[in-house]
């Protein structure tokens, strides 16, 4: 079977989607979900499935790695699910150590993606009969968890982080209610009705806010190098950091996918979640943000990881766990292919080549992802003020191009004065987004649950899975002085019995 | 100084990409019949790339290029529940270039207050397929007929929940609808907002709630796999590609429930136009590789052309007008 995907008329296809999943998802601006909306069309011209399949999940992986180039970079997020690498990669990029960074990231994607392709493989059916118990009580307390975690982790800052996150929530609030189709904050505007989009609002307020500072700055730092640490930046040194960091790794891969497994949960929660988990567990903790290598395999690892994840899912189901594999699946309904609880029965090879694409694709990962991110080191030579001319180009466009709508362009814009005033005021702009994307989650869940369980609020605190997200939650919020605590008590210990 | 020349900056380039974007649409040129198309015509999706209705969208754009001639592009305009899309493909010129690919909702939508666009703002086409809705259950469940269903609805009113598009949504008015013609007040079963089948049906497996009204298509996979089972149909007669399932009609309810996907122009587009257009699609919805692409994506295929397809629409119309005022949901 192997044997049937390394031909030359697989590999070539297959490799170009890839190296083209990296620029989409490298380009500040263009998403990961517009990377396969894209290659889909080009796909149905592959003369078999395999093909076709191996192009569409090629691009779905590269993507997501390539978000975090301009991430650690440029502060700017390739996909929403690469927000977290503003954080510690952007820190190291500081640093000189951009290529470290990015390198550590490369081959975390990979062993993310690889963990939860093996999960997929090994126990597909059983995750997705867990994912089964999550209704909406349980998204909620998920959404929750995200929220609070990119709050909490703005360095030293819980207070701005949660204000944002709550400024977030409220720009969600924008346009039709889902529950009662009832309008909100339109103002009788046609565009409003569908809300503000996260992606241009990202956009507006990473990308064009960073064009407004340099500008500002008078693009000062001319040329910068952020890979100067010739020596901190061999593979080598990545690879012992991953080492010491395996059960970061591990951990946050398994995080990773089972959050991906979940059809209301994708891939930026999981991000988030994974970091959170690291940062409040870790005894670095207070070290994050600045640079610590936990902050980046972390996040990292657990958002290829639930890319593998969404295929649970979307196999045993045939139900899409994320924009990204609902497109796959209207792919795959075109090749005659239909997921779904009958596909392994009837249809394993089937089953089997996908298992193989995923596989593969993980490893032809580094490759192209190397080319990637030496390319755009390379490209980041270049003078300031030509860059950031690059990025508003791509800010315009991608924000254009998500609905075909100007609209979107000035809601950019717009969002690119607010986050630079928001900056200047130190506030974290991370949480704003999460608001933005989870705030929907939040409360459609909210209220869907509260319809279910007839207005009962108690239902959310006594379903099993609920009370377990609920004490996670609350670790996660005192773990830090906990840790305290127990210290204190052993240096207590220490000096009695001295 | 240096603010001054980085502002001018900020201007030009903001002016390039709004002139570059205008661009987009050409000079308009009188089009008569004869030299029609002209130029490129864009598909309006009113929904996101990659569902059904994108697919079908590029299936329709792919085949009117080579029937007319010219490029024909899709341009997915989404939000608002189909709003923008639609009022996009209403507002444009009349001169041909522009279709839209309109759907059930322009018939409910407006009842609902959410915009004034009507079915009227339409010059229709033709009519591309009709999904009717389903009531399907899991197959443990008690429920093995639509009468159980209804027995079960009627004896715990306010119980029952069920789920498949959000709220307003063509399947919560399909069940609103069915429910009305068996005098179940809408209320009586609980209607849980979802994004669309495909979650509820997830909730539906995971014993969240107890019913889901969807096309059967939507849920096919798991109907064939043993996991759930459908009641019954709200079509006029028994779905040609599940004959197992009955109507509601067999069981003596006077209710026909469908989503629909057709193609329109903006109105008082010019006759000639409108007949060749009509023309064209005609051919290619008559072609087997249409019933092949239909087959595959789980369509039923229905085609109403030109007047027959307005007809449609007026009854649809009338129809959703009194279910939207008796659920509630009216403005």
């Amino acid at each position: 079977m192997i044997s049937d995907l390394l031909q030359i008329h697989v590999l070539i296809p297959w490799l170009l989607g890839m190296v083209f999943g990296v620029f989409v998802g490298a380009t500040p601006g263009l998403t990961a979900t517009m990377a396969v909306a894209l290659i889909v069309p080009v796909s149905f011209y592959m003369p078999d499935p395999n093909t076709g399949l191996a192009m569409i999940i090629g691009v779905s992986f590269t993507a997501i790695f390539a978000g975090d180039i301009p991430a650690t970079y440029l502060r700017i997020p390739g996909t929403p699910a690469s927000a977290a690498a503003t954080l510690d990669g952007h820190q190291l990029a500081k640093q000189g150590k951009g290529g470290y960074s990015l390198l550590m990231d490369l081959f975390c994607s990979c062993i993310g993606g690889l963990v939860g392709v093996a999960l997929l493989m090994m126990i597909a059916p059983q995750l997705a009969r867990f994912a089964l118990r999550f209704s909406s009580y349980e998204y909620f307390w998920l959404a929750i968890f995200g929220l609070s975690m990119s709050a909490v982790v703005s360095t030293g800052n819980t207070r701005r982080g949660l204000l944002a996150a709550a400024f977030g929530m409220i720009l969600a609030t924008v346009g039709l209610d889902v529950v009662s189709g009832a309008q909100r904050f339109t103002f009788g505007n046609l565009e409003l009705m569908s809300g503000l989009g996260f992606i241009p609002v990202m956009i507006g307020l990473f990308g064009v806010s960073e064009v407004i500072r340099s500008t500002m700055a008078g693009f000062q730092h001319n040329g910068e190098n952020l890979d100067h640490n010739k020596k901190e930046n061999s593979p080598l040194a990545a690879v012992l950091a991953i080492w010491k960091n395996k059960l970061t790794v591990a951990k946050s891969s398994i995080a990773g996918t089972l959050i991906g497994a979940l059809p209301g949960a994708g891939a930026d929660i999981a991000a988030w979640a994974a970091y959170g988990i690291e940062q409040r567990s870790s005894k670095k903790g207070q070290k994050f943000g600045t640079g610590e290598e936990a902050g980046v395999i972390a996040p990292t690892s657990a958002n290829n990881a639930a890319v593998s994840g969404a295929w649970i899912p979307a196999l045993v189901f045939g139900i899409p766990g994320d924009a990204v594999t609902a497109i796959v699946l209207g792919a795959m309904m075109m090749y005659e292919i239909k997921p779904g609880p009958l596909i392994f029965e009837q249809n394993p090879e089937q089953v089997g080549s996908i298992f193989l694409i995923a596989l593969l694709t993980q490893l032809l990962l580094l490759p192209c992802g190397y080319l990637g991110l030496k390319t755009f080191g390379w490209l980041l030579k270049l003078p300031r003020s030509i860059i950031m001319v690059a990025v508003l180009v791509f800010s315009v466009i991608g924000s254009y191009s998500l609905r075909n709508s100007i609209f979107d362009v000035y809601v950019m814009a717009v969002f690119g004065i607010v986050g630079y005033f928001l900056e200047a005021k130190r506030v974290p702009l991370a949480p704003l987004i999460l608001g933005l994307i989870l705030g929907p989650m939040v409360e459609e869940n909210f209220r869907t649950g509260l319809i279910k369980s007839e207005g009962s609020l108690l239902t959310f605190l006594t379903r099993p899975l609920c009370a377990l997200l609920l004490v996670l939650l609350v670790l996660a919020f005192l773990s830090p002085k906990l840790l305290k605590l127990l210290k204190g008590d052993t240096n207590n210990h220490d000096r009695i019995t001295s | 100084m240096k603010f001054i020349l980085t502002s001018a900056l900020f201007a030009a380039l903001s002016f390039c990409a709004v002139l570059f974007f205008n661009g987009c649409t050409p000079a308009d040129t009188e089009t008569s019949s004869e030299d029609y198309p002209s130029k490129t015509i864009t598909l309006i999706c009113p929904w996101a790339a990659g569902g059904g209705t994108d697919r079908l969208s590029r299936y329709m754009a792919d085949q009117l290029q080579r029937e007319l001639g010219k490029p024909c592009v899709v341009v997915n305009r989404t939000g608002g529940s189909g709003v923008v899309g639609h009022s996009a493909g209403a507002l444009a010129k009349p001169d041909g270039h522009t279709i839209t690919m309109i759907t059930s909702e322009l018939n409910s939508m407006h009842w609902m207050g959410i915009t004034d666009l009507t079915y009227e703002n339409f010059d229709p086409l033709l009519q591309l397929n009709a999904d009717a809705a389903a009531i399907i259950v899991r197959s443990d469940s008690e429920w093995n007929s639509v009468s159980d269903f209804l027995d079960a609805a009627r004896t715990n009113p306010g119980k029952l929940t069920m789920s498949g598009t959000a709220t307003g949504g063509v399947w919560d008015l399909a069940r609103a609808g069915f429910q009305l013609a068996t005098d179940i007040p809408v209320n009586a079963v609980r209607w849980i907002p979802a994004k669309g089948a495909a979650p509820s049906i997830v909730e539906l497996l995971g014993g969240h709630i107890d019913a889901v009204c969807c096309s059967v298509p939507e849920a096919i996979s798991q109907i064939e796999a043993g996991q759930l089972k459908a009641l019954c149909v709200m079509s006029e007669n028994r779905l040609k590609d599940y004959p197992d399932i009955p109507t509601v009609k067999e069981d003596g309810i006077d209710w026909i429930g469908v989503g629909w996907r057709g193609l329109g122009m903006p109105q008082k587009t010019p006759q000639a136009i409108l007949d060749k257009v009509v023309a064209a699609c005609s051919k290619i919805v008559r072609s087997p590789e249409y019933e092949s692409f239909m087959k595959k994506n789980g369509f039923a295929i229905k085609i109403r052309e030109g007047m027959e397809f307005g007809t449609f629409l007026k009854e649809q119309d009338d129809q959703w007008k009194i279910v939207v005022k008796a659920a509630g949901y009216a403005k």
